[in-house]
């Protein structure tokens, strides 16, 4: 008995002889998988998270130890020098407040339009439907990087350089975005919205109560999606404002990676107070995700 | 970022030869009144320099009742492509920080004003950082700050500083004897073809001549072999990760390297306690033709010509450039002064290790200021790295490099 059972479990009354080796037996093996899964999911946990955690601690090194090779983990002289220097130098408050209304305004304009443009494509008949459906998946395959100076003209013509509207104008939409809720709203049967139509509710309506609820784990990964593009979104912000009151937080700390020195405490600060909203976003959304691939699953 | 630079690049030379018909390059120095100036400057200014400048021009704005500079500073990433967008959407500032090896590109534009010659005389800057802001004959810019480079060597090892090309490669094998085991680090990634020019102009030769590259002359394949001979010999190191520089120099591996004067400030910063003492500067060593020209670099104000106020504009870069603010603001930045009249004053004088790039300054030279420098230059980088690795003879990296600028051609 004791013999094939794993080391260190405690196998406890015995069980009847006759069903006891098969189901061991395919305790071990389920023991054995989960071991190896488990190892294998600690190995890419640990290989996401060292950078992370390598960023965080460092934030609190001085500088010629953030340098030091080969790198070191723990800082030896903790110090908030970089923190400091941050919001010295950076207006702070001002960026941030930028970076977040930049944000907010993005991922609330993506989440109404995406879904309503992926509603019509998906479920209203309409002619040319498959042609704009067309023109939006083509738009994913334009580079962004094609785009910034014509959009740079666009935005300068109607005199919103240097306002936070310039900013986040090119975004409201997303292609992926649309492309994205099209394919999840495809989905949902036709004889619920059919349902909803012959109890009299208009297209508003279908959309709103029923759509959109039914989304749900689209949106959240809309939401995390358009929230990291407007979050980290560099070359557009920095190209349209044109005085530090502007700035978005990645522009703002861009100032200090110069052509010959970068100071690398006060980056690695800024990489927390940048990478932190993310992550909390992300944890506020994870019950989303799940439930949304545990619907996925039962389909 | 290099792509998109490109990129961006095309689209904005699409953009010009098309909207601006009047532009172009005339080429003509209009006259500043020397008049009382008012309103607002906006100027924009980049990395550290832009974090200083506002502070700094308060006391341009107390000369000048009236006049109010606003600076906006920016990451030295984006700013090449804020100005070549700006320029494309007619939304340029007033003044603005250029880097030196874009003024070609920008010249090339027509979006800057030509340098008033009224105001400005170039005699009064060194010849190299002058010749910067030059496209086509005429000027569009004036030098704000310079740097050049030099030699910067552990001087604890007690072995004399070359001065001669013969000697720095005896100066490598010595030094690798007392135990500095790579030798002198020379740059063969990112930015290496600052390492190639102050030995092809060693050399006698340079790379461009009467508007054609000439990376196949027999100058640059010297300069070539010179540069190679070091990995031949194995006193340079040409497998160390990007970001080991400056450690190996702090920790001795490396007892030598060639670079500008923000350096020394970090040396002194971040080498630790004591390091001033173990590390020392010495011009670059002279070459087969004689002289130890070094490379010229630094950061040009221009004045665009949609400015609104056009005399403020220039009155205030004037400003910048006389040789009293200039020593004020080394003072305040570090930044070497564009102005020979500058490094008279006895706070530059005074620091042995400065006054020595002050000497260099006199005859360094700027890279080419043709529009597509920068594409040329990571041609040249390329290659450069290939050498490293002992993967090509100097003769070829010389023809492969002709080859690469011959096919961007000059950019005009």
């Amino acid at each position: 008995m004791s013999t094939v059972t794993a080391p260190g479990r405690d196998t406890g009354a015995a069980p009847s002889v006759r069903d006891a080796p098969p189901r061991t037996r395919r305790a071990r093996g389920e023991r054995l998988r989960r071991t190896a899964i488990y190892a294998a999911l600690s190995l890419g946990l640990g290989l996401v998270v060292t950078p992370f955690a390598w960023t965080l601690l460092s934030s609190f090194k001085p500088e010629h130890e953030i340098r030091q090779s080969p790198p070191t983990f723990l800082p030896a002289h903790p110090t908030l020098a970089g923190y400091r220097e941050m919001l010295a130098s950076l207006h702070l408050g001002t960026t941030f407040t930028n970076s977040v209304l930049v944000a907010a305004a993005q991922v609330s304009a993506n989440l109404l339009l995406c879904s309503m443009a992926g509603y019509a494509l998906a479920k209203l008949p309409f002619p040319g439907r498959r042609a704009v459906f067309g023109l939006v998946m083509a738009q994913m395959m334009v580079p962004g990087i094609v785009l910034v100076i014509p959009q740079f003209v666009v935005v300068t013509r109607l005199g919103l350089t240097d306002t936070l509207l310039g900013v986040v104008l090119p975004y409201l939409v997303w292609p992926l975005g649309v492309f994205l809720m099209r394919q999840f709203i495809a989905e949902i049967p036709d004889e619920l919205l059919q349902a909803a139509r012959i109890d009299g509710a208009g297209e508003f309506r279908i959309f709103f109560r029923i759509v959109l609820p039914l989304c749900r784990p689209a949106l959240a990964t809309l939401t995390l999606l358009s929230f990291l593009n407007a979050w980290n979104n560099f070359l557009w912000p920095a190209i349209v404002a044109q005085t530090q009151d502007r700035y978005t937080l990645p522009v703002a700390l861009a100032l200090f990676s110069n052509e010959e020195t970068t100071h690398y405490g006060l980056l690695l600060a800024g990489a927390v107070v940048v990478i932190t909203p993310i992550v909390v976003l992300f944890l506020c959304l994870q019950r989303f995700f799940i439930e949304g691939i545990a619907s996925t699953g039962i389909k | 970022m290099r792509k998109s630079t490109a990129g961006l690049l095309a689209v904005v030379l699409a953009l010009a030869g098309c909207g601006r018909g009047g532009g172009g390059t005339s080429g003509k120095a209009e006259d500043v009144s020397a008049g009382r100036i008012k309103g607002t400057v906006t100027v924009w200014a980049m990395g550290d320099e832009g974090q200083a400048l506002g502070a700094f021009a308060k006391e341009f704005e107390r000369a000048n009742p009236g006049v109010e500079i606003k600076v906006t500073s920016m990451g030295m990433d984006v700013a090449h492509d804020k100005l070549v967008s700006a320029i494309a959407g007619n939304a340029t500032p007033d003044v603005s920080m250029v880097g030196t090896t874009w003024m070609g590109e920008l010249g090339k534009s027509g979006a800057l004003d030509v340098t008033p010659n009224n105001l400005f005389d170039k005699s009064g800057f060194f010849p190299g950082a002058w010749d910067s802001t030059v496209y086509k004959g005429a000027s569009y810019g004036v030098p704000w700050y310079v740097e050049t480079r030099a030699f910067y060597y552990r001087s604890d090892l007690g072995v004399k500083p070359p001065t001669t090309w013969d000697e720095t490669k005896q100066w490598a094998r010595q030094v690798k004897a007392k135990g500095a085991s790579m030798g002198v680090y020379q740059n063969y990634q990112v930015g290496s073809w600052q390492e190639l020019l102050p030995l092809v102009w060693q050399a006698g030769g340079d790379i461009t001549s009467g508007g054609k590259w000439t990376f196949d002359s027999p100058q640059v394949v010297t300069a070539l072999k010179q540069w190679r001979s070091f990995y031949e010999d194995g006193t340079a190191p040409n497998k160390v990760d990007t970001g080991a520089f400056p450690n190996i120099f702090f920790k001795g591996q490396a007892a030598a390297y060639y670079s500008g004067p923000w350096m020394i400030h970090l040396m002194k910063k971040d080498g630790g306690p004591g390091f001033e003492k173990k590390f020392d500067l010495a011009p670059y060593a002279k070459g087969p033709a004689g002289n130890n020209t070094s490379l010229m670099g630094g950061g040009d104000l221009a004045v665009f010509k949609r400015t609104k106020n056009r005399d403020a504009a220039w009155r205030f870069v004037k400003w910048l450039t006389d040789p009293k603010v200039q020593v004020r603001w080394y003072q305040t930045k570090n930044d070497l002064p564009s102005t020979p009249a500058a490094w008279q004053d006895p706070a530059m004088a005074s620091d042995k290790q400065v006054a020595l790039f002050g000497e260099a300054l006199k005859t360094a030279k700027a890279p080419p200021s043709t529009p597509n420098w920068e594409q040329v230059a990571r041609v040249v980088e390329r290659e450069m790295g290939r050498l490293a690795l002992l993967k090509e003879t100097p003769e070829q990296a010389a023809q492969a490099m002709q080859k690469g600028a011959d096919q961007l051609g000059m950019g005009d």
